[in-house]
């Protein structure tokens, strides 16, 4: 491994645990929210019924807390795909192409898909919320849809070079 | 029909052991069992070159194609 990959990687271990402290950051963020949107609703409601434009606090609120929910599903997703790819990232420099790296890689892929659906549904939530009177500004990525694709026939290309190190590993 | 790697009667002849042979040619005791027991799935041309020129011999010493064990019983 050339001076610049091995800085490249090193690199990318560090980005990995700095997003995943901060994803964990998040999730007790989000854990705390949704017992504070009860315990503060009063504060919340009269917060929101003078705030424009004046949508319903009595339909907002639990809007809002299914929203956290959703929030902490995705933010447990992401905290599995960054763990996984950081132990993706740790086989490189001895050999990337094991068995374990191709199951691996498909549950990131299927933790991408989770994360595409829960968008959908955050889409759907804000479209309710607009047509209620909010102006949340939610659009459609094929990006994420794409990598989820990405991902699975990475996780196919994965499994065959693990099989073909299997392979080369009784060529002596 | 298997290729079958000779290195046990080979290195009876040369009076040498697998260790002796692993130490001359660079490559580990465990490499070399899988190629005296036939698990070896191939042999690259620089391992077998060096395996004749530690042992002092032809491929053709080496190598012989010989019947399957497993195959040649459920054929009895």
């Amino acid at each position: 491994m050339s001076q610049a990959d091995s800085t490249a990687l090193s690199a990318s271990r560090i980005l990995l645990k700095v997003l995943r402290v901060l994803n964990i950051g998040m999730a007790v963020g989000l854990v705390l929210a949704v017992p504070a949107s009860f315990f503060f609703a009063p504060t919340l409601f009269e917060f929101f019924s003078k705030k424009p434009p004046r949508i319903d606090p009595s339909m907002l609120l639990p809007t809002l807390r299914v929203w956290l929910v959703m929030a902490l599903l995705m933010v447990a997703l992401i905290h599995v795909q960054l763990s996984r790819l950081l132990a993706v990232v740790a086989t490189v420099p001895d050999d990337p192409f094991v068995p374990e790296n191709a199951v691996r890689l498909k549950t990131i892929a299927w933790c991408m898909l989770g994360i595409e659906l829960l968008r959908l549904v955050f889409g759907i939530l804000a479209g309710t919320m607009n047509a209620a009177g909010s102006n949340i500004d939610w659009k459609f990525s094929a990006s994420g849809w794409v990598a989820v694709v990405l991902l699975f026939v990475l996780a196919q290309v994965f499994e065959a070079g693990a099989r073909m190190r299997a392979d080369l590993d009784t060529l002596i | 029909m298997t290729i079958f790697v000779k290195l046990d009667e080979v290195l009876h002849v040369r009076r040498m052991t697998l260790t002796e042979l692993s130490g001359k040619v660079g490559i580990t005791l465990a490499n070399l069992s899988i190629l005296k027991t036939g698990k070896a799935r191939g042999i690259r041309f620089s391992t077998l070159q060096a395996i004749c020129e530690a042992l002092d011999c032809q491929p053709g010493d080496l190598l012989v194609n010989r019947p399957d064990p497993a195959s040649d019983s459920e054929a009895s």
